[in-house]
């Protein structure tokens, strides 16, 4: 990393003001050149291998070149937005949670090589299916989850006895009361982040049965019995097992608040596990990962699949979808998933026993987790209505508002109400 | 004004028409608009169209990779019914009201102070605009930080003065959210206001307040009927600036809350980028962007008739 | 107020009141000096007092400077804020000329525009800018920023130019007139050297808000070699739901210092431009 950005910037110093900085993209190299859009692996190594291993390879066997080009986590949407917009900037993309199915008449139709990896490695999980299926046709091909777990601090549980992770939500809940009283609270983020509050929020709800809108994409019912169980739990569990800062959490907050040693339960992706690892030894030695508690309605997780679409029109598509294939296969996709640890859980079952899951065994729930998720306001389909719910945070702020003291009936029929605008129900 | 002998000669002489081409273009008017076509143009091109396609936008039921429909002002019916719209309205007028009440009290007093001679202060006149200098994004995380009641500095005062632990959650309660971004807001902008007031302050010639002392002005009298009255222009312009800045501010909730908790500090700016960045829909974004121009508009009007009148 | 000359009475009328803006101003960068300066360890320690620094390291700084693009970024940020003042004050200098020294039809109406064309908020321009810079493929090139930030700045300056050239005493001006110089050369030779504090004061106020732009270099510009320092910061230095502290105050405080400098050379300029324009105009 360091060479390089050294020689960036020389580069662009050298050219000065009329470097390349400053024109647009012009055309394309002579030989042909298919460019890959993805954000910034968490993982080092997963990118490295990329560049290093699997571009290269490909290139000798085709004589195509891959420009893998790199955005910065959470920056893709909108460079997927304005490519989309123009048509043109990348041939494929990655591509995440309800995006596939906005853009879905944009996004080639890649169920040839969808069904010829299911057929070899074993079958899809369904929550693939979900993520990538828009009325019947794969529009970009699963890669990998980047699940959603439990973080437990296994030697604050021990002092109180308990030696494995609760199995539901009112165990988990008397576990939390007494940790707090020992100063080890839980944190659970109740504000406006992305991916920590849906995180917990959404399967809570679900695990007590409670559903924004049908999957007719017609009926709110966010209204039920089964909703305001699940609010009252959260309003129980955040006064006698959280503190105050969680309302305001983002997505970094529970991360800053493990090393700091502030909490003994939260839920996050890998990445506390990894950082603790890496800069807080102690910290991880003690940090184990568990499946999301069950409900009186089931055991749930939230979904975030990362996948690849290929733009439908790009001049590049039928190139890109060579390419798109040979990266599929087993001989590709294996030790790319291997060079990232666990990880990203892969969605084909011929993983489900690979080798990588030995190097953290800790990692293992996320692939078990797999065949209980779902995208962010299941079972409604998940279209533009869906995506202004969750830019809305409606659901959060339900949860959140009922936290702080207002009614749960309050709550429901506020939440009811936008949803009801956005659904343009009567 | 001095004006020179030959000055008068030459306006006493009837002026020639210079009909040549180098004449006309010396014409007032000619002049005038040829040389503000340059950054007219720019401004159309940039400013004026955005704006015109905003307002369309507004006006269509737009989502990205989609082409719009017109639906007149359905976009703008679903913010009126929107309790969220509603409270994100009333944020950024809170916020904006309190934090330019704020930087207007705090410069003049910071102008005051610093209308003395002593020792390095030139120094400390630039350091005191750091505040204004440091881009916002990366301020806000340092208090990000400082606002972590594990870590807070207030925090650990309020703990030792026996203050239930872990104290206020200056993020994570609505109430103390906003006036955590009132704070952090004003903190950056009072330098400036403070600066700019001192310059203000040491145009006031020293005789008028010599004149008010002989006819027996206390301190706080000269404050209010020399200083204050000349102060006026420089504090309407300040606070027009301050304003619009603190109305339209994006980057400084992006990063700290982003809206949360629960909305209490979401402003137009974020919720706009949320509905047409995060949700993709363009058209109800752009609406929600545009209702920040009659707002803001009433705010000036307001603003200066206030000021002319006091 | 105190008047007395006595050391008490200088403490309590000036650097009482002084040094209590100075500690507000300045106590978050304390922090972020501090926090730069912390090994992790240390920092995340909750148990320990935040403000004090127990063993100093500079592992944040050379992260910064060798694992991000950070000088990358920097130079961009620097480029883009030059270039754009720079336009920003020839377009503005040419919008206020005339209507601070000519009498036209329509003056007024340009005046009125301008301002109002101050009023229209950012939030509101990026999505249709976005298109704009989409059309004319300039996403992730710097000159998408070089052209949309004078947008802001444009309007900015004309004002503040405005003020200050019509505290510009008018004599020169219509001695080179009567001399037979054309409006042109009189503009250009004789008035607007004489205008450098406002063009300074102007510029330096462009530059701060140019370089401290935060929306739309963060849709504009999503690839890093292209960043500006605030995009870049905020954008890389958190991955994911990864804040890397340390590194985030390091490129605070790095990114800061240089502009800091340079007002430290021109605010006695920055200031006299500022005013004289605002209090006569």
């Amino acid at each position: 990393m360091s060479s390089a950005s050294r020689r960036d910037f020389l580069k662009v110093a050298m050219a000065g003001a009329a470097g390349a900085t400053f024109a647009p993209a012009r055309g394309r190299a002579a030989d042909k050149t298919v460019t890959f859009l993805h954000e910034t692996s968490f993982i080092p190594p997963f990118d490295d291998f990329f560049q290093k291993t699997l571009a290269p390879a490909y290139e000798k066997e085709t004589g195509v070149k891959v420009a893998y080009e790199l955005t910065s986590v959470g920056s893709s949407p909108t460079r997927i937005s304005t490519i989309i917009e123009t048509g043109s900037g990348a041939d494929i993309t990655i591509i995440f949670l309800l995006y596939p199915f906005l853009y879905a008449d944009k996004l080639m139709d890649v169920s040839d090589i969808a069904e010829e990896a299911g057929k070899q490695q074993g079958g899809w999980y369904d929550a693939a299916r979900e993520a990538a299926v828009v009325n019947g046709k794969w529009r970009a091909i699963p890669h990998s989850n980047i699940g959603q777990l439990m973080n437990w601090r296994t030697d604050w549980f021990a002092e109180i006895g308990v030696k494995t992770f609760p199995e539901t939500w009112e165990e988990l809940y008397e576990v939390g009361k007494k940790l707090k009283a020992r100063d080890h609270p839980f944190g659970f983020e109740l504000g406006h982040g992305f991916g920590d509050n849906h995180g917990w929020i959404y399967p809570l709800l679900w695990s007590y049965g409670g559903h924004e809108v049908e999957a007719d994409g017609k009926t709110v019912v966010i209204d039920s019995d089964e909703t305001a169980k699940a609010i009252d739990f959260a309003r129980k569990f955040f006064k006698d097992c959280m503190f105050d800062d969680v309302l305001g959490w983002t997505d970094p907050s529970n991360n800053k608040a493990w090393m700091a040693e502030q909490i003994s339960c939260t839920n996050n992706a890998e990445s506390i596990l990894w950082f603790a690892n890496r800069h807080f030894p102690d910290i991880g030695k003690v940090t184990d990962q568990a499946q999301n508690p069950q409900g009186p309605k089931g055991r749930f997780h939230l979904l975030d699949c990362q996948s690849h679409a290929i733009f439908d029109f790009s001049p590049q598509k039928e190139e890109a979808h060579k390419f798109l294939r040979w990266l599929t296969a087993e001989k590709q996709l294996g030790p790319w998933y291997a060079s990232a640890d666990s990880y990203y859980q892969p969605f084909l079952r011929a993983y489900d026993n690979a080798p990588m899951w030995q190097v953290e065994p800790r990692n293992i729930p996320y692939r078990d987790a797999m065949a209980t998720a779902h995208l962010p306001g299941w079972p409604a389909p998940p279209d533009r209505r869906l995506a202004e719910s969750v830019a809305k945070y409606v659901i959060v702020d339900m949860f959140a508002k009922a936290c702080t003291g207002t009614s749960t009936k309050e709550v429901i029929k506020t939440a009811e109400g936008q949803l009801k605008d956005i659904y343009k129900t009567a | 004004m001095s004006i020179r002998t030959e000055s008068l000669i030459t306006l006493a002489r009837p002026r020639r028409r210079d009909v040549s081409f180098a004449g006309w273009l010396d014409r007032e008017a000619v002049f005038s608009w040829l040389m503000m076509a340059l950054p007219l143009l720019f401004l159309a091109a940039l400013v004026g169209y955005p704006l015109v396609y905003g307002v369309l936008l507004s006006l269509e039921d737009r989502s990205v990779g989609h082409t719009g429909h017109f639906v007149g002002f359905k976009n703008f019916i679903t913010d009126f019914h929107d309790p969220v719209f509603w409270r994100v309205a009333a944020n950024t007028f809170v916020y904006t009201i309190a934090a330019t009440l704020l930087k207007m009290v705090g410069g003049l007093g910071l102008a005051l102070a610093m209308n003395q001679d002593f020792w390095m202060k030139n120094l400390i006149r630039a350091l005191l605009l750091l505040p204004f200098i440091v881009p916002t994004v990366l301020s806000t995380v340092a208090w990000m930080w400082m606002l972590d009641p594990a870590f807070s500095v207030v925090n650990r005062i309020l703990i030792g003065l026996g203050v239930p632990k872990p104290g206020p959650s200056w993020l994570g309660t609505p109430l103390l959210a906003m006036f955590s971004i009132i704070m952090i807001n004003t903190w950056r902008g009072l330098p400036f206001y403070g600066i700019t007031l001192l310059a203000g302050l040491q145009t006031v010639p020293p005789e008028l307040y010599e004149a008010a002392t002989i006819d027996g002005a206390s301190g706080w009298q000269r404050f209010r009927f020399v200083t204050l009255p000349l102060l006026k222009p420089i504090i309407l312009i300040v606070t027009l600036f301050s304003v619009i800045f603190t109305f339209a501010d994006f980057q400084l909730v992006y990063v700290l809350t982003h809206g949360g908790p629960q909305n209490a500090t979401n402003l137009f700016a974020t919720y706009a980028f949320d509905i047409g960045m995060g949700a993709g829909q363009l058209g109800l974004g752009a609406s929600v962007a545009l209702m920040m121009l009659p707002a803001l508009a009433l705010l000036i009007v307001g603003l200066t008739l206030y000021m002319r009148r006091a | 107020m105190v008047t007395g000359h006595g050391r008490i009475a200088l403490f309590v009328r000036v650097w009482l009141p002084v040094g209590f803006f100075l500690v507000l101003a300045l106590f978050p960068f304390y922090w972020m000096a501090i926090t730069s300066l912390k090994a992790d360890s240390e920092l995340y320690n909750q148990r320990l007092m935040p403000l004090m620094l127990r063993h100093p390291t500079l592992q944040h700084y050379v992260d910064l400077l060798t694992q991000t693009n950070f000088l990358l970024w920097t130079w961009n940020t620097m480029l883009v804020a030059v270039v754009s003042t720079a336009i920003s004050l020839v377009l503005g200098t040419m919008l206020a000329y005339p209507l601070a020294r000519m009498r036209f039809a329509g003056a007024g109406l340009i005046a009125m525009t301008v301002a109002a064309i101050y009023l229209v908020p950012q939030p509101l321009l990026f999505l249709p800018l976005a298109d704009v810079i989409n059309r004319l493929d300039l996403g992730n090139t710097l000159t998408a920023v070089i052209l949309t930030y004078p947008t802001m700045l444009v309007p900015f300056c004309a004002w503040l130019l405005l003020g200050y050239f019509k505290t510009v005493p008018k004599e020169l001006e219509e001695a080179a007139r009567i001399d037979g110089a054309s409006r042109l050369q009189t503009m250009r030779q004789i008035f607007l050297p004489l205008c450098t504090p406002g063009f300074i004061s102007a510029g330096i106020f462009a530059f701060t808000l140019s370089q401290n732009e935060f929306l739309y270099a963060l849709i504009f510009l999503t690839k890093s070699s292209v960043r500006t320092v605030p995009v870049g910061v905020i954008a890389e230095l958190i991955r994911g739901d990864v804040f890397y502290w340390g590194q985030l105050m390091a490129g605070a405080l790095l990114g800061s210092i240089p502009v800091a400098l340079i007002y430290s050379f021109f605010v006695e300029h920055y200031v006299a431009g500022l005013t004289s324009g605002a209090v006569k105009g």
